[in-house]
């Protein structure tokens, strides 16, 4: 039997004296990574978007005002990059997307050997980045290169074929780099989404007759599609700002073809010392990205209403 | 007419055989329920019938075709899920029109489809919902919507209820029996609760470890269990068993020690029954009453519920028993009591779990 008696005398003590309020205490708790934040990214930030407005570099800084900024404007190289950038962007995503969801829709397959498969696709994404491209640079070598030498022998081309010296070439041959390595990242998040839907959805729709391609279309990308979106906004992210493929492989040439934005940055920033010019190149991006992340949020925003369960 | 009709059922997984020789005939317009413990083959089996689950061997007859290897839309089932199964990404509506869609059905014809299924399940002002707006109810609603409008000849129900608390299970089981009355289709239901099972079959089919118990009506299991497990399985609070011995055997009936020294008659069979033979006596807790003469019950512990008193105890041979009493039956804790059986009422089980048939049982409502 329950003591009443006892089990009501809880009651009776007087309720603690709060010390802390709640107000304080937490901000004591988000206190340690607010000063983190402001050491790694709040004050490189203000010293970049300071720097842009001076014309630094080895010798000392001098204000200068809005003249890197109108330099930019007025530049036309500089709108090419720009455009450059977003064709790389989206290209590159579109792909990553696309393979991705194909990857993850087979890998999600019931297909003997499925494990060793969900393996296989991981090495693009965990080899270092640069020992991955040293591969593809040998790939994409005219000479020794296994492409160039297909082609040749299935007499595609009749000599060797540098895919890294001609500009359109390079420019693809980076997004396929690109997408080699981002690919991995984007299928593994799908198929952990498509592991998520609930088996009985599949069932009741084949039990009312829905087609594969039609369940695929109306249960698994609706429930996925959160989960697409968040990934198409991480995937533009780093490839908007991905480096080091571009660099290991072209530097960002021949003669500016692979020349993204981040790039362009690092070329005016660090190799030739100009670090206003970079700096203004740089919040330029700040800036690019952030009204992107903005329409992206609001675009997630209206898809997890619309594909959402209507839970609150 | 969309009769049911299932031939030798086999099923294994890998090695592990789940289904044993099923064979069942359910008639059209039928309410049949499976029931069994949890484990006991009775989704399987309904997967089966849906084509879901391929079976090992044996034929699915519905209306009479053979469907075995039929698609589900082929073999005109339709089916509701435990965990409802609905598209959270879609409305109500378009959960309910999701069939209709698949077979591409015209607009208008569609709309009437929906809208009436929507009445009969009076989810009409709910339509533009999404599934995550509804009350648990109300979802199971909209799933059973889905499984008529596309006017299936069998409805395969998988344990509905079991996510609905419990006032709101009394109620759908009341609406499901409606539904059934209204729409004239064969139902197979499928439950580990046997009072849904009592409350809504036509017929209940038992399953116990992948085999057919029983097949009959509420009240045929109820007043001639088969086995053992039926008896056990069915009633509330269960039956109880008594372990007892053979101590004479003649033509009114079997004389038997119970545990615990009792000594009764009991009007059964007694074929191949001898002297001296190991019996379990069941008796059910509504059929004892307080009396003179009868078995001694310490009890332990005593449940008024109001109308009645559960008492729970044991016999001198430390057997547990279980009494239905009046509710303000003057019994105390730790007291023991004595209780008094009629004979006609007990059922007489031999050492393998059979029954042996009982000479005067009630007879059973039409
Ligand atoms: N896909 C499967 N692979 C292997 N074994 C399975 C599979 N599905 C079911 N089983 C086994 O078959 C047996 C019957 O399962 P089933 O789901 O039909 O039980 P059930 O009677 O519906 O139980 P519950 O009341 O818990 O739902 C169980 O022992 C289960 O482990
Ligand atoms: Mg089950």
């Amino acid at each position: 039997m329950v003591n009443v008696v006892e089990a009501a005398s809880f009651k009776t003590e007087a309720p603690r004296k709060r010390v802390l309020s709640e107000a304080v205490f937490g901000w004591l708790l988000i206190g340690p990574a607010m000063l983190f934040i402001a050491v790694i990214v709040a004050w490189p930030l203000a010293e970049t978007v300071r720097l842009s407005f001076m014309e630094a570099g080895l010798g000392g800084e001098e204000y200068v005002g809005l003249a890197n900024y109108e330099d930019l404007l007025e530049s036309r190289k500089f709108h090419d990059t720009i455009v450059r950038t977003f064709y790389w962007m989206f290209l590159s995503v579109a792909l990553k997307l696309i393979l991705g969801l194909i990857g993850a829709t087979l890998l999600n397959a019931a297909v003997p050997g499925r494990g060793l498969f969900r393996v296989l696709v991981m090495p693009p994404w965990v080899i270092p980045i640069a020992i991955g491209c040293i591969g593809w640079l040998w790939l994409y070598n005219g000479y020794f290169g296994i492409l160039s030498g297909t082609m040749m022998s299935l007499g595609i081309t009749d000599g060797p074929f540098e895919f890294l010296a001609y500009k359109q070439s390079a420019f693809y041959s980076a997004v396929v780099t690109d997408v080699w390595v981002g690919t991995p990242m984007v299928t593994l998040f799908f198929l952990a989404a498509m592991q998520g839907v609930p088996r009985d959805l599949y069932e009741a729709a084949y039990v009312d007759g829905a087609s594969r391609w039609y369940r695929f279309r109306r249960i698994t990308i609706p429930q996925i599609m959160p989960v697409i979106v968040s990934m198409s906004l991480l995937s533009a992210i780093f490839t908007f700002n991905s480096f080091e493929i571009i660099w290991i492989l072209t530097e960002g040439g021949p003669r500016g073809a692979t020349t993204t934005l981040i790039v362009d940055t690092y070329k005016t920033a660090i190799s030739n010392f100009k670090f206003g010019e970079g700096s203004a190149r740089a919040v330029v991006i700040v800036v690019l990205l952030g009204a992107f992340s903005l329409i992206y949020l609001f675009f997630l925003n209206k898809v997890n209403k619309y594909y959402g369960s209507g839970k609150k | 007419m969309a009769t049911l009709d299932l031939h030798s059922i086999n099923k294994s997984f890998g090695t592990a055989k789940v289904l044993h020789d099923i064979s069942l005939a359910i008639n059209d317009k039928e309410f049949v329920v499976f029931v069994g413990p949890s484990g006991c083959g009775k989704s399987t089996l309904l997967r089966i019938i849906a084509g879901l689950e391929e079976a090992t061997s044996g034929q699915i007859v519905i209306g009479g075709q053979d469907v075995s290897d039929a698609h589900p839309v082929e073999r005109g089932i339709s089916m509701v899920f435990q965990s409802y199964a609905l598209y959270p990404h879609l409305s109500v509506y378009e959960n309910i029109a999701f069939p209709l869609r698949v077979q591409k059905l015209e607009k208008t014809d569609m709309d009437a489809r929906v809208q009436r299924a929507a009445e009969i399940l009076q989810l009409t002002d709910k339509l533009q919902l999404k599934p995550g707006q509804l009350s648990g109810g109300q979802r199971q609603r909209v799933a059973i919507g889905r499984s008529i409008v596309r006017n299936p000849k069998v409805f395969l129900f998988d344990e509905p209820l079991s996510n609905l608390d419990a006032a709101l299970r009394g109620d759908m089981r009341v609406e499901l029996g409606q539904l059934h009355r209204s729409l004239e289709a064969t139902m197979v239901y499928v439950t580990h609760d046997q009072v849904e099972a009592m409350t809504m079959a036509d017929r209940i089919v038992v399953l116990n470890a992948g085999r057919v118990e029983q097949f009959g009506t509420p009240m045929e299991l109820y007043h001639h269990p088969q086995t053992k497990f039926v008896a056990s399985f069915i009633g509330q609070p269960n039956m109880n068993l008594i372990p007892a011995t053979v101590s004479d055997v003649d033509g009114t009936g079997l004389k038997v020690t119970l545990d615990g020294g009792h000594q009764m008659v009991i009007p059964v069979d007694t074929l191949g029954v001898q002297k001296g033979d190991k019996l379990e006596v069941g008796i059910r807790p509504e059929n004892v009453t307080l009396g003179e003469d009868g078995i001694s019950v310490d009890i332990s512990v005593l449940e008024r519920l109001g109308g009645v008193s559960i008492a729970y105890g044991k016999l001198a041979g430390q057997t547990r028993f279980c009494a239905s009493l009046p509710g303000d039956v003057n019994v105390k804790e730790g007291a023991a009591v004595t209780l008094t059986m009629a004979p006609e009422d007990c059922h007489v089980f031999d050492a393998s779990g059979q029954v042996l048939r009982r000479k005067s049982a009630p007879a059973l409502v039409a």
